[in-house]
């Protein structure tokens, strides 16, 4: 059985190096002569790209090096995916959108008509991350006011109907959040490939949604023992439905020729952190279970860089380094290449890799990594088996 | 100068680009066409005629039976670095802050050329096939708090509503999110009810085909209700066509064709003069429509907007 691999496409700009923490892709800071899309001409004005033409040049690298897609991300402050994905289809040949996306923000009817309409326009190129919200301030913020544990009743429904209409030409629903009469997408837009679903969330309220709608249930890389265990809840949970449940890991790599460079940059990434992004990353979490269970981890505590090295190759400080989780993997091209199979010994059927910047990255580990991987032949062939 | 729009619409003409609809090669035609080409290349051609033929923009049609009209804008996007995109879609695709927050990125990633057209409302029985279930007399208000909330997460710092069909709290999009203009927003529909929601929140307010008379009195009535809000709403004109060479070409394609009534049939001349005397009436706006999307672009673009232009040109608008 294959594993899938995507990259991530950055909605909040872009770093040019780990080491640094200025946005210098994108306009999420103010455009200074390092900057590009937009950048500067030389009479100082704005070169007239957009951050829109960088995303392009990043879903470009991954479909080359072989990624089948990427994940576009949704928070206040980025970029959106539905738009993004659509913007990019037709100069993209075989990039898999992967739409982050919280199912209570949009009608389930139209959204599956407008999913529909995309995977024509991309060729069925287009699935999702189907999110049900950090909670708290975010979610008004949002126009949405429900209780953590309503919202994933409300995204059970709401993927209900999304499905029901795509699915049958005559389809009625009956719900606590959502009712529909009568309803079916047109016919030819029913022969479309239905998206495949990859599902966040930590909470006992997720993991019951997930079991009963998830291709993909996906988790943020923790360490391997917890992780573990949480993909053989997973795993039993959906098997209690009669069904087999596929799971993902979502997770940042800095890979390079050599060990010692790799923690170089890491640790000048570290060094580099201002004690104002410390504070900010202690900050308010909203009720997200899986934000809590990795904030125990306390990465904002540390003053040593090594203290945040929590198994070889792991290091639990990459949520000081960018916005996003906090485990990543660091090492020399072998040594990721090792921890990604051991992760897909544990059972990992798919992951979703970035690096930063992630234009080179995707190159990078495109190129070095991955042809690397499944070579502790036995093992992992019998794991797969 | 008054904007010339083409329309898309999406449900028309189905067979054309669509793989389970064209018409079948027979074998001897060695067909190599790929899966992946499809509807949306026919779309993209339309539209590119559109851009080559000198219109100012494209009105995306909202059509339920085929694709989302926000899809294929975005799509076509990045292929018409020109022409300014209207993409018509109904007040009940959900929550407005999404909604507002997909046009940021919009307007980002397209310097700022797409509008909104808010669809009329479907009735009862389609929007409960829908998902919709707010009724009748509650659709006006619906559509009107969905525009206060759009425009107010997208201008306001700490935007907060509480209205009968969205709530936020402490909302508001922040840089640069809101580097790009919130889209130009176009309401439709004639009962009292759409005209005073357009004088409170539409920048301009897109008729059907009537007749002069009848859209004067409208545009009085409409400019009148947006004075008294202290507002100014521009005005435009949805108009199928069927212009050709000569009158009696088009008196002859006409009868062939399933253009409504209202179409304005005649020669390139003839079509030109009618429609300057409409914009006389006080238009801002219109939106030209054909039966064939494609050939219909590069035969007004070429023979009737020249002509348009030339008289407008020498006949300023009489109403200001």
């Amino acid at each position: 059985m294959s594993t899938e691999f995507y990259w991530r496409l950055p909605t909040h700009g872009c770093h040019s190096s780990i080491r640094r923490h200025s946005i210098d892709r994108g306009d999420w800071s103010a455009t200074d002569a390092h900057h590009i899309a937009p950048g500067l001409d030389a009479a100082g004005q704005s070169d007239g790209h957009s951050y829109i033409d960088h995303l392009a040049q990043i879903a470009k690298a991954a479909e080359s090096v072989g990624f089948l897609g990427g994940l576009i991300p949704s928070f206040p402050n980025t970029d959106d995916p539905w738009v993004i994905s659509p913007l990019l289809a037709r100069e993209t040949k075989a990039f898999r959108f992967m739409i982050a996306y919280q199912p209570g923000f949009g009608n389930p009817v139209h959204f599956a008509r407008a999913s529909a309409s995309l995977q024509r326009a991309t060729g069925g190129r287009s699935l999702f991350n189907i999110i049900t919200g950090g909670g708290g301030h975010a979610q008004l913020w949002w126009g949405d006011s429900f209780d953590h544990d309503d919202r994933y009743g409300r995204t059970s429904e709401w993927l209900d109907v999304f499905r029901g209409v795509w699915q049958n030409e005559d389809f009625s629903y009956n719900g606590r959040f959502y009712q529909v009469e009568n309803g079916g997408l047109p016919a030819h837009f029913r022969t479309e490939e239905f998206p495949d679903l990859w599902f966040s969330g930590s909470s006992e309220a997720a993991l019951q949604v997930a079991a009963r709608h998830a291709d993909y249930y996906l988790s943020w890389l923790e360490p391997f023992d917890q992780l573990a265990d949480k993909f053989a809840r997973v795993k039993a949970r959906t098997a209690a439905l009669g069904g087999e449940q596929k799971v993902s890991v979502r997770v940042d790599l800095v890979a390079r020729k050599t060990e010692e460079e790799a923690w170089a940059d890491v640790r000048q990434g570290f060094e580099n952190v201002a004690e104002r992004t410390r504070e900010q990353w202690r900050g308010n979490r909203g009720d997200s279970v899986g934000a809590a269970r990795l904030a125990s981890l306390k990465p904002t505590e540390a003053r040593h860089w090594e203290d945040l090295i929590i198994a070889p190759n792991l290091w639990s400080g990459f949520s000081l380094l960018r916005g996003g989780p906090a485990i990543g993997i660091v090492g020399s091209y072998e040594q990721c290449a090792e921890r990604l199979d051991d992760l897909i010994r544990l059972g990992a059927n798919g992951f979703i890799l970035a690096g930063t910047p992630h234009l080179e990255e995707a190159w990078r580990v495109g190129e070095e990594v991955l042809p690397l991987l499944g070579h502790q032949a036995g093992a992992l062939l019998e794991a797969a088996e | 100068m008054i904007d010339v729009y083409w329309q898309l619409d999406p449900a028309a003409e189905p067979w054309r680009g669509e793989p389970a609809l064209r018409p079948s090669l027979p074998e001897l035609v060695r067909d190599l066409r790929r899966p992946t080409q499809n509807r949306y290349d026919f779309y993209a051609q339309v539209a590119t005629a559109a851009e080559q033929t000198g219109f100012d923009g494209l009105f995306v049609a909202h059509r339920r039976q085929s694709d989302d009209s926000r899809i294929i804008a975005a799509a076509l996007a990045r292929e018409v670095p020109r022409l300014r995109l209207l993409a018509e879609f109904p007040a009940s695709v959900g929550s407005a802050v999404y909604a507002a927050k997909q046009a940021t990125t919009f307007q980002r990633g397209a310097q700022g050329r797409l509008e909104w057209a808010i669809a009329p409302d479907a009735d009862a029985p389609t929007r409960a096939a829908e998902g919709d279930f707010v009724a009748d007399e509650d659709l006006a208000e619906r559509k009107a708090e969905f525009l206060t909330v759009a425009r107010g997460v997208h201008g306001t710092p700490g935007f907060t509503f509480k209205g009968k069909h969205f709530e936020v709290e402490n909302g508001g999009f922040t840089d640069p999110l809101t580097r790009g203009a919130f889209p130009l927003v176009v309401l439709q529909g004639s009962s009292e009810e759409d005209l005073e929601v357009s004088a409170r929140l539409a920048h301009l307010h897109l008729f059907d085909t009537r007749s002069s008379a009848q859209l004067a009195s409208l545009i009085e009535g409409l400019d009148a209700l947006a004075n008294a809000a202290g507002r100014r709403v521009g005005f435009g004109l949805h108009q199928p066509v069927l212009a050709r060479q000569t009158s009696a070409e088009a008196e002859r394609d006409f009868a062939r064709s399933t253009l409504p009534e209202t179409t304005l049939v005649g020669s390139f001349d003839e079509v030109a003069e009618s429609l300057a005397q409409l914009v006389s009436l006080g238009l801002d706006r219109l939106v030209l429509s054909a039966d064939q999307q494609l050939e219909g672009a590069y035969a007004l673009g070429q023979h009737l907007l020249p002509r348009l232009r030339a008289r407008l040109s020498v006949t300023p608008r009489a109403a200001a």
